[in-house]
């Protein structure tokens, strides 16, 4: 009896059978996939601890294991020191037909960039989440599974991400950080703060978002694959290809730079990084400063080919970089909340890695990536410390000198060491990531370029003013602090002793991992003065590393270094007030470094006052009142964006409202819903419940249709019937 | 004689089932009347194992049957969706009475008890029903119609204390003998037309007069009130008019029996019927037959469908609904013989097995000692039933053809048949009719598992008996499991992969 729906299942099934596709050299070992499904499985896991409500620490120990194991894995891959290759997991997407074909497979692609990037990636993921076990105390047997079920689901998206073979899977992986971004910021759902800026980071991400899918489709249409070696191979053979000459070849990198400048908060697209913060502070370290926020670096990078086919891309990359920068830096300086200025350093310090992809030198990008996560980290994981400690408090305003308090020591020195890097101290690595960018900004040949370099300098100057002035407001000076308004736990309110509130210090987790990952910060530097295997290239380890991968033409040195290559060789080298740029470099950064630093200490700790009557000073002239307001105002970005694009929406998403309730919903649907309705309401007095009335309408009924009937048969048979 | 008692077997065991439990019912021990309903079980099991035993195909060849294939399908699926029928009435034929005997209140007076009386005519119509399915000529036909039809007059009587009961049964009584009339007169005038009451000798002199061209009137007019008078088993339009009044005037263990059994055998004398006239020589139907099921296919089920949107009593609601469930089998049979009585059958079965879950559901549950009147007393029925809820939004589904639900699929096999066989319009107006059964059935889905309780679906409970509520969970279950278990044996034995 069901072959009919048999029939049809079989139908269904008859797809096209799909062809055996040619894979490419796929090599590996079967445990690189591990790397990927240990956050996964910690997913499942944390997500059964939440389902079972667990009352113990157990979820942070299965995120905490299975991230070291990704990180352990990943070790182990980069010691493999193996050329580029791709791993197959599994088949995913095999559609094949004539002249074409839609290939993306679950699969890695394993670069130098991509080790670089999953180095830090799955080792401070690891750390944080060992951090965040002791963080995120007061919350066990609430949110506590939960929150790392988040954490493993953003390590997971962002290996998807990172070590994608193919722009799909980079997609999967982009869509998936974002949720899992979404996710960790609103994790106190009950504050509506929370809520507004997770939606406010998810909504922003979209705009970028949509350029990521425009760009693979463009990618996919112009070259007929989406899978990055045989793009590769494509764009490398140095050949011209008669597509060059499309639109879309032009159109793709502006595309890709809206998805990165949605994803790394760059102008105009940065408003929700701040925003995010109100997420519980591992979060803010892990995602929105050391690893999500630098996917779009990494996507620039990993598809620098296509940037160098449409250069002009560049310049605007340099450009928009370089104003993030120094606009974050202005705003980070007047703000009073220590996670915003750290915010607005991240956006800032994001800003000169665009400036670097933008100044073709992706390695200077990709140094400062992996320098940043370390010492952002540190910043970000003491700021949570502070916080954890004083319920909640953030105002630099209100704690002072906690270096002299008991149990603060590593949290007051690991910031400095994380401040002084942030600084470009000489000598740190934040100094030496750094000064890769700026003197390559002299280097290149761009439109305005030097201009550029110059304020990337100054921004410099502010970076090391703001960063002590935390530093030296928080930790140094007179011993003084006034807690926050949170009390999340017991603890609290047993460090409450007639009302005089005892700060509780950061116990072993915390002190462990801001301990190691400061370290970790000051041993970013060493890469740098490691030496260099491929030749004529210089700047250390991770010079190598980029050298050797999707983004290898971004590196001072190579051969078809567009540099050379499109200005020819004597152009190559620029000069800062008549030296070799790299050389300056030193000194200027070493200078405005130290400029800063000493102002810092100045106003904010030597002679305090003396801040508080700039401010006044400012405040009281009439031409330069608007400084310190607007700055301390974030320069009314936020209310601009609200005026010209959330209002406007907001109108039109009435209006269309409107029109869909009563003319679409209303007239239409509800009208032709009504139909059947009305129609009821003309037969229902036959359904009068007498039975007369029922049998003559039956008998009415059958001589209607026998006469009906009769009609057909004249009709049918011409009245030949007798 | 003796091969057409061999034929009988199911239904002489359904027979003996009779007697036996007519006895067993006014027996004084309250231990052994309790075995009534299992008792009845065990004979329909027994009829229902012996079906496939006795008509199998060998045996079918040889029977001189209209429509040999029928026998065994239909009889396997009245046992079935019987079985389920007969479970869900246990704890609810002559409750008042029988709680009362238990409790001490009244003594047992076989004057008064109805139980055994129940479960008699219950068997007695479903053994008409099989017997429909081998009719080889019109009086055999219509006996087997009338012996599956006039039990349920008294199975909707037997509530003597409910006056609404009373009302319907009459009404259901006189319209039914209406419809007997018309369709034995239409049978009269079939016998005038071709001298004969063979169906096999029927079909050949048809097909000789369609060849001659001179198909005469007598012959249309005597299938149109014969198919119409039949209409009125299936409650297609116009003999629909009783459904909504009867149905809600039964109790609903009744109602439930109500809405399968009849329109079961309604289908297959349509079949039947229409097997003599049309499909021969690779044939159509004739066209005015044709013509007429399709507009009578197409009123049912609108009017069914329309007048549900309308109902606030759940038992009305399904009785509408099932007028238009009507509609959609009609589909099938105007698709002919193969693909189009195969989906006819199937959708039989599973509108069964939908309407006995809905209608066992509704059986399980009371309020103040009384059945469940509108549809808002199932709101929020969650909260204290949340399986019971779950049934009942299952069966709506399925009834409504939610895929992956089992109608779905029953749904699918019809309109592939009618589109296979050019009834692309007809198949159109069904779809658009499902849409607007979403209407009602989605209440249905949406008020048990979504809504709040009100101060009405508040004092809802559950009855003594758990049998109600059980068949109503495993026929959910069916409805949900089957489709992945037919996919998965679809999927094991694909050779093609």
């Amino acid at each position: 009896m069901i072959d009919v729906t048999l029939q049809l299942a079989r139908i269904v099934q008859a797809m096209p059978p799909v062809p055996a596709s040619e894979v490419l050299h796929v090599s590996g070992q079967w445990w690189i996939g591990f790397i990927l499904w240990c956050p996964l499985i910690s997913l499942v896991l944390c997500g059964l601890c939440a389902a079972c409500r667990v009352k113990s620490k157990l979820p942070a120990w299965i995120t905490v294991f299975s991230l070291a194991i990704s990180f352990v894995l990943t070790l182990l891959l980069a010691f493999m020191d193996t050329p580029p290759e791709r791993v197959e997991l599994f088949k995913w997407i095999n559609v094949h037909w004539d002249g074409g074909s839609f290939v993306a497979n679950f699969a890695f692609y394993i670069d130098s960039l991509t080790i670089l990037w999953m180095s830090f990636v799955t080792g401070l993921g690891a750390l944080i989440a060992l951090y965040a076990s002791e963080y995120m105390e007061p919350d066990v047997g609430r949110g506590y599974a939960r929150f790392f079920a988040g954490i493993s689901a953003f390590l997971f998206a962002m290996i998807c991400l990172v070590m994608g073979d193919n722009l799909l899977m980079l997609y999967l992986g982009w869509e998936g950080v974002g949720f899992a971004s979404y996710w960790l910021i609103g994790y106190y759902y009950q504050k509506p703060e929370a809520v507004a800026a997770a939606k406010k980071a998810f909504i922003v991400n979209r705009i970028g978002d949509l350029g990521l899918a425009l760009a693979i489709y463009l990618i996919w249409s112009t070259f007929g694959t989406i899978q990055y070696n045989e793009l590769i191979t494509v764009l490398d053979a140095g050949t011209y290809l008669p597509v060059y000459e499309n639109w879309s070849v032009q159109a793709i990198p502006y595309l890709l730079m809206l998805a990165a400048f949605g994803k790394s908060a760059q102008l105009p697209l940065y408003v929700w990084l701040p925003d995010a913060m109100e997420g519980p502070t591992p979060v803010s370290a892990l995602i929105h400063a050391a690893t999500m926020v630098t996917a779009g670096v990494y996507l620039i990078a990993r598809m620098y080919p296509f940037f160098l086919l449409a250069p002009e891309s560049l310049h605007v990359v340099a450009w928009v970089g370089g104003l993030t920068a120094l606009l974050a830096a202005t705003i980070g300086m007047a703000q009073y909340d220590i996670k915003r200025i750290f915010a607005y350093s991240t956006i800032s310090q994001l800003g000169y890695m665009f400036l670097g992809l933008g100044v073709l030198t992706t390695y200077g990008a990709a140094y400062h990536v992996f320098t940043h996560a370390f010492f952002k980290a540190v910043l970000f994981l003491t700021c949570g410390a502070i916080m954890h400690g004083f319920a909640g408090q953030l105002d630099l305003r209100k704690i002072s000198g906690l270096r002299r308090m008991k149990g603060w020591r590593i949290v007051s020195w690991t910031m400095f060491i994380g401040c002084l890097c942030l600084a470009g101290f000489p000598l740190t690595s934040g100094y030496f990531s750094k000064d890769a960018i700026l003197a390559e900004a002299f280097v290149s040949q761009g439109p305005g370029f030097e201009v550029l370099g110059w304020m990337a300098i100054f921004t410099a100057f502010l970076t090391a003013y703001y960063t002590f002035r935390v530093w030296c407001r928080v930790c140094a000076g007179e011993v003084r602090c006034e807690p926050g308004d949170e009390h999340h736990g017991d603890d609290h309110d047993a460090g409450t002793h007639g009302g005089e509130f005892h700060p509780h210090a950061p116990r072993f987790a915390i002190n462990i991992v801001l301990l190691l990952i400061a370290a970790g910060a000051l041993l970013a530097a060493v890469p740098y003065f490691m030496g260099n295997e491929v030749e004529h290239v210089a700047g250390g380890w991770v010079a190598d590393m980029v050298h050797d991968s999707t983004a290898a033409e971004g590196v001072p040195g190579h051969p078809e270094h567009p540099a050379s290559a499109l200005h020819g060789a004597e152009a190559h080298h620029g000069s800062i007030l008549g030296m070799d740029p790299h050389v300056a470099m030193y000194w200027i950064s070493a200078c405005v470094g130290g400029l800063g630093l000493l102002l810092a200490f100045w106003l904010h700790l030597w002679r305090r006052q003396d801040a508080d009557r700039l401010r006044s000073w400012l405040l009281s002239r009439f031409w330069t009142r608007w400084l310190p307001v607007a700055m301390e105002n974030k320069w009314y970005v936020d209310e601009v964006y609200h005026a010209f694009i959330r209002a406007p929406l907001w109108l039109f998403g009435h209006i269309f409202y409107a029109i869909d309730r009563y003319i679409i919903d209303g007239l239409f649907v509800d009208g032709t819903a009504r139909l059947p309705r009305l129609l009821a309401r003309c037969f229902q007095p036959l359904q009068n419940g007498m039975l007369q009335s029922y049998a003559v309408t039956m008998a009415g009924g059958a001589v209607l249709i026998a006469l009906l009937m009769l009609l057909m048969l004249q009709f049918f048979t011409g009245g030949a019937v007798s | 004689m003796i091969d057409k008692l061999w034929f009988l077997i199911p239904e002489l065991i359904l027979f003996a089932g009779v007697v036996v439990v007519a006895i067993l019912g006014l027996v004084h021990s309250n231990r052994l009347r309790g075995w009534v309903p299992w008792t009845t079980g065990l004979f329909i099991v027994a009829a229902g194992i012996s079906v496939p035993l006795v008509y199998t195909a060998e045996a079918m060849e040889t029977s001189g049957l209209l429509v040999p294939g029928l026998a065994a399908p239909a009889g396997m699926i009245a046992c079935i969706v019987a079985l389920g029928l007969l479970l869900l009435s246990i704890g609810r034929v002559d409750q008042r009475y029988e709680l009362a005997i238990a409790q001490g209140r009244a003594v047992f007076d076989p004057i008064r008890a109805t139980g055994g009386e129940f479960h008699v005519f219950f068997l007695l119509s479903l053994a008409g029903l099989l017997l429909v399915s081998i009719a080889n000529d019109l009086i055999w036909l219509f006996l087997a119609l009338e012996l599956a039809s006039l039990p349920t007059y008294v199975m909707v009587a037997m509530s003597r204390g409910s006056i609404r009961a009373q009302e319907a049964a009459m009404k259901y009584f006189f319209l039914g003998a209406m419809s007997a009339a018309m369709f034995l007169y239409g049978f009269a005038l079939l016998y005038g037309a071709t001298g004969t009451l063979v169906l096999t000798e029927i079909q050949a002199s048809f097909a000789d007069q369609i060849a001659r061209g001179e198909l005469g009137i007598l012959a249309i007019v005597g299938m149109l009130l014969a198919l119409l008078g039949i209409g009125f088993k299936l409650a297609a339009v116009p003999m629909h008019l009783y459904a909504a009044d009867v149905y809600e005037g039964a109790s609903v263990h009744v109602t439930a029996f109500l809405g399968f059994v009849p329109k079961a055998a309604g289908v297959i004398a349509f079949m039947i019927l229409l097997s003599t006239l049309g499909w021969a020589d690779g044939a159509g139907l004739p066209a005015p037959i044709l013509i007429m099921l399709w507009v009578v296919s197409v009123l049912t089920m609108t009017l069914g469908n329309i007048a549900a949107l309308l109902q606030k009593s759940v038992k009305r609601m399904l009785a509408c609904s099932s007028i238009a469930h009507s509609g959609y089998l009609l589909i099938g049979i105007i698709a002919g013989p193969g693909a189009g009585f195969n989906a006819a059958m199937l959708y039989l079965l599973i509108y069964g097995l939908g309407n006995t879950t809905s209608f066992a559901v509704l059986s399980s549950l009371q309020r103040g000692g009384v059945e469940l009147e509108s549809v808002e007393d199932l709101a929020g029925l969650r909260h204290k039933h949340p399986w019971s809820a779950t049934a009942m939004a299952i069966s709506a589904g399925s009834l409504l053809g939610f895929p992956p639900l089992l109608g779905f699929w029953g749904k699918l096999a019809l309109f592939i048949a009618g589109i296979a066989s050019g009834r692309l319009v007809l198949v159109l107006i069904a779809a658009i009719n499902s849409a607007i059964s979403a209407w009602y059935y989605l209440r249905l889905v949406g008020l048990p598992l979504m809504a709040d309780r009100n101060e009405r679906s508040e004092a809802v409970e559950s009855i003594h008996a758990p049998w109600p509520r059980l068949v109503g969970l495993v026929l959910a279950g069916m409805l949900v499991v089957l489709p992945v278990i037919l996919g998965l044996l679809y999927w094991m034995t694909d050779v093609s992969r």
